[in-house]
């Protein structure tokens, strides 16, 4: 071995040892002997070979620890300016830097770093990748990883002579010694591993060469998308060319007798007073004329509608007017006067668009309180200068004109009038009435929203019934205290009527409702 | 199959002052390196051909099925309103349950001491790299625009102007999942080095030298290296322990922080780890069982292996069972009508059949395993393994759907119905799964060789040192 020393570069002697027994030995031999750049190769980790060969303690566990430690750091600051600093998230209330809700992220990153850092550490530490490794040049040093051990000392060693080591390791019972020489097989990589990791790299930087080309060029054709996320929407604008239609227009008209979504609020149905199903079947011209003048805002077929419901109106309406004229003179005793009311019904001899009409017979919207309320407001703001509060027909403008004897005034009409009940007035009636006007009474629709002229109607009704109400619409539980106010009520009058003079009983007549209703029956 | 275990295999009878074998028969270090490199060396076996090729042909449903989902948007799968987490959470749920027995046999039977972790650790580390992986697909696609999933991330982006949200458990889940993920990596491969190393210097293929001389990092067994190696290994185990016990806790929290009737549980956060580990066991027995026999590692897989797995199982399996009726009681007990009736429900209402088909499998068939029989008999095993895959994935579905289907307000209740695609995505991640595993079976040595060498050096000096006690292995 001593010619080859010369040519090439002694690393060291291996020995090979077949069991742990014998290489531990062998170990503590060359360590008592004053060897210190000595190695041990083994196929698995023996236990005491670091005693036996003077091995010193890592401080892998140091770096882990720092490790662990930057990625507490990392994670909590990375928490607190993300979301306590830079963009703040309110969820529930809880504080921007909420530190409970922390801490799994921080768990996980302080696990993730000190993980890398005891694997990166470990190989770091230990010197590897080190893919040329001179112990390799030893034909028997393969079993290293299989069934063999090797003992190894270094030539740098102090101690070291060529000589004297192999004496000394085959003193301890090894018989295979070899000494380690230089790797002399060609050290360069092979070109076509050159090749492939050349080409992978530069294939790994086309897609981002190209990303960083498409970002800082100009293009007048519109960016590249691989995936649309809805930025392209396949609608067209109003007023753009379509070949889908015969038309070519983009924009689309309601069909007709259709209701589109957010005008269903107000159904054609609400909107007229009319029961649009019934008409559609007896006179369908009139729905679309409907259809156009309420729901497309079709002015003409507007005009056409009012057109029709005033020519309607007129040949009744100077009788009424003289009916209520009189009706109004005989104010004083409306309550006596109802069955006069009865008789001077408007001649119905030639039925007008008014009557034939087919009217929605109730309210279509849920009557409760709250929508009675609101009738009530509505009704004595809008209504009730004219009508009058109880809806006699005797308000304050209707005063006014009596007093000053306008002869082109039309008294307004009484509602408590039998004409007007349900039964013949039907809801949907009143309500066009109360949107198109009669006679000198203008229409409110432009002042008074649909569902306030829904609430309207509600409470004439309630007006109407609470001044013919009878003793059977009491409801139940408040019968009893209703008679015993009407005996009382009864009591009083008779006792007035033996009192006093008729003066006095129409002051009665003025007392409040409840003592009213039940006088009344 | 081995009612009559041969002479000298059965190492499952405890001696009094004597510890069970773990590798068997007249079995030296060289056999111990040829019976788990010939499984590489040798060319493939016709079931293993015709296993990877079923795998692979499933693998490519599974491909095909993202993108056509891609292609076309959610909508492909059965989830609707009320159930937006459908069977996608369901399979990601059941999936990282099942990678969870891996981490746990290296780290935290490594602290333990057990050595009969040494057979089996490198397999059950694959599988749950496997597993994750299959998890991790789940929530990539249920994303929606799955192409923007690394909005997840926290990274600056000049697109949102905008951070994630880290109060919301769904992203913890991204962080544990992730780190789980990449540590039972790094773990599996650093294991793996010195028996690359073996395999290295066995080539005797110049390329199959060479892939194995660089995944090897120029491993040489220095005994400096060995001690670095085995402080990282006992460091990263002990990260690790912690780790597999954070991430289905993190899952859980996913439900647990919900206010959803049946979710909204303090349990859920142990019962979540111990379902896991069931399940991972389970899996891990499933697939086990067939490679030991197929690869004929009798010797090294023993029974004493399996009775052990079998004895973990049973053991969560029945942790299980007990977190079933803790929840019923704390429904009762806790007296909110919501929680009453969503228990009530699960047992008793239109997934009933899935909630009973869970019970069976996950209750009653694991407690066959108190018989020694059933936990000595490998066919036995198996077949209660599979009983038990079944019944974690019906835990899952019970309590992602069932919740889900009916919660406070009736008026939006539904029943939750998969699509095919649901179906075949599912099929397609077993898919995704075996041909992972068949692949690491042909490539990789599946035993780790270096600890088994340990193990039987340990026990090959306890029995020179008969009658000195059995600690007296650790010193010299």
């Amino acid at each position: 071995m001593s010619e080859t020393k010369t040519e090439t570069t002694v690393h060291g002697m291996m020995a090979e040892f077949t069991s742990v027994d014998s290489l531990l030995t062998a170990c503590r031999r060359i360590r008592d002997a004053g060897y210190t750049r000595t190695d041990a190769f083994t196929p698995f980790p023996v236990h005491g070979i670091d005693k036996a060969l003077g091995i010193k303690p890592t401080a892998l566990p140091w770096i882990v620890l720092i490790a662990g430690m930057c990625g507490t750091s990392i994670a909590l600051m990375m928490q607190i300016w993300m979301n306590g600093i830079d963009y703040k998230y309110i969820i529930s209330g809880k504080p921007f830097i909420s530190l409970p809700a922390f801490i799994p992220v921080a768990f996980e990153l302080t696990i993730l770093l000190a993980s890398f850092g005891a694997f990166f550490g470990m190989w770091a530490l230990n010197g590897l990748p080190k893919f040329s490794n001179p112990i390799f040049t030893d034909p028997r040093f393969d079993r290293a990883t299989d069934d063999r051990f090797f003992l190894y000392i270094d030539a740098k060693d102090e101690r070291y002579d060529s000589v004297g080591v192999r004496s000394l390791l085959a003193d301890t019972g090894s018989d295979y010694i070899n000494e380690v020489v230089e790797d002399e097989s060609p050290k360069d990589v092979p070109k076509p591993i050159y090749l492939i990791w050349g080409l992978s790299i530069a294939a790994s930087l086309v897609p981002l060469i190209c990303i960083l080309t498409m970002r800082v060029t100009n293009s007048s054709s519109p960016r590249f998308h691989i995936f649309y996320d809805m930025d392209f929407s396949p609608s067209k604008d109003a007023q753009q060319v379509t070949s889908l239609f015969v038309d070519n227009r983009a924009m689309r008209a309601d069909v007709p007798g259709t209701v589109a979504r957010g005008q269903l609020e107000d159904s054609l149905d609400v909107l007229t007073g009319i029961d649009i199903d019934a008409l559609t079947a007896s006179n369908p011209p009139r729905v679309e004329r409907l259809v156009r003048a309420y729901l497309q805002d079709d002015k003409d077929a507007q005009a056409a509608e009012d057109a029709e419901a005033a020519s309607a109106e007129t040949p009744a309406a100077d009788a009424t007017a003289e009916a209520d004229a009189t009706a109004e003179s005989g104010d004083k005793a409306d309550a006596d006067a109802a069955p006069a009311d009865d008789a001077e019904t408007p001649a119905a001899a030639e039925p007008s668009v008014m009557d034939t009409t087919p009217w929605l017979k109730a309210n279509p919207l849920d009557i409760d309180a709250e929508l009675m309320a609101n009738g009530q407001k509505n009704f004595q703001i809008y209504c009730s200068v004219c009508h009058g509060m109880n809806g006699r027909g005797n308000g304050l403008v209707n005063r006014r004109a009596q007093e000053k004897m306008f002869d082109t005034w039309v008294p307004p009409s009484s509602l408590i009038q039998d004409t007007l009940y349900s039964d013949k007035y039907p809801d949907g009636k009143l309500f066009s009435t109360i949107s198109k006007g009669i006679r000198k009474m203008p229409g409110y629709a432009s002042q008074i929203r649909v569902k306030d002229r829904w609430a309207i109607v509600a409470y004439v009704r309630a007006l109407q019934k609470s001044q013919k109400a009878s003793l059977s619409d009491v409801p139940q539980a408040k019968k009893t205290a209703v008679e015993k106010a009407v005996a009382v009520a009864k009591a009083e009058l008779k006792r007035q009527a033996e009192a006093a003079e008729k003066s006095a009983a129409e002051q009665s007549e003025e007392k409040q409702g409840g003592e009213q209703d039940a006088q009344q029956k | 199959m081995s009612l009559a275990i041969p002479n000298g295999l059965d190492n499952t009878v405890e001696r009094p002052g004597e510890r069970a074998p773990l590798v068997l028969g007249e079995t030296t270090y060289h056999d111990i390196t040829e019976a788990v490199c010939k499984v590489s060396e040798r060319p493939p076996s016709a079931s293993w051909v015709g296993g990877f090729l079923i795998a692979f042909a499933l693998l490519q449903v599974l491909g095909l099925l993202i993108v056509y989902l891609i292609y076309t948007g959610v909508g492909v799968w059965g989830n609707r309103s009320p159930v937006f987490w459908g069977w996608p959470i369901v399979n990601f749920v059941f999936w990282v349950g099942i990678g969870h027995a891996g981490t746990l046999i290296s780290a935290i039977l490594f602290l333990f001491r057990q050595d009969w972790r040494t057979s089996i650790n490198r397999a059950a580390e694959a599988m749950t790299i496997f597993a994750v992986v299959c998890a991790g697909t789940f929530p990539g696609i249920h994303v929606g625009r799955a192409w923007l999933a690394f909005w997840l991330a926290p990274y600056p982006s000049l697109n949102l102007w905008m951070w994630p949200q880290f109060r919301s458990p769904l992203l913890w889940d991204v962080f544990a999942v992730s780190t789980y993920g990449t540590v039972s990596l790094l773990f599996w491969y650093m294991g793996m080095v010195p028996d690359l190393a073996t395999l290295r210097d066995r080539s005797k293929n110049k390329y199959r030298r060479l892939v194995y001389g660089l995944l090897s990092l120029g491993w040489t067994g220095s005994s400096r290296h060995w001690m670095r190696y085995e402080k990282a290994y006992a460091l990263l185990a002990a990260l690790a322990a912690p780790l597999v016990l954070s991430v289905h806790t993190i899952v859980s929290f996913d439900f647990a922080v919900s206010q959803v009737p049946g979710w909204h549980t303090t349990i859920f956060p142990p019962y979540f780890v111990a379902g896991a580990v069931f399940s991972g066991f389970a899996m891990v027995l499933t697939l086990m069982i067939p490679t030991r026999t197929i690869l004929g590692l009798e010797k090294l897989i023993t029974i004493r292996h399996l009775e052990n797995m079998c004895k973990i199982i049973l053991a969560t399996g029945s942790i299980v069972g007990l977190a079933y009726g803790t929840e019923f009681f704390i429904a009762w007990y806790g007296q909110v009508p919501a929680e009453q009736f969503a228990f009530l429900n699960r047992a008793f209402g239109p997934y009933a059949w899935a909630y009973w088909t869970m019970v069976t499998c996950n209750v009653i068939s694991p407690q066959l395993f108190w018989f020694k029989k059933c936990r000595t008999t490998p066919w036995i095993i198996v077949v209660i393994s599979i009983f038990v895959n079944i019944g974690m994935w019906f835990e899952r579905f019970v309590i992602v759907v069932s919740s889900l289907s009916r919660d406070y307000l009736p008026s939006a209740w539904a029943y939750f119905e998969p699509t095919w695609v649901d179906w075949g995505m599912l099929i397609g991640s077993f898919g995704l799964f075996f041909t992972l595993f068949l692949l690491f079976v042909r490539t990789l040595p599946v035993i780790n060789m270096a600890e088994v060498k340990a193990t039987l050096a340990k026990q090959e000096h306890m029995k020179h040192l008969h009658g000195h006690g059995d600690t007296s292995a650790e010193t010299h």
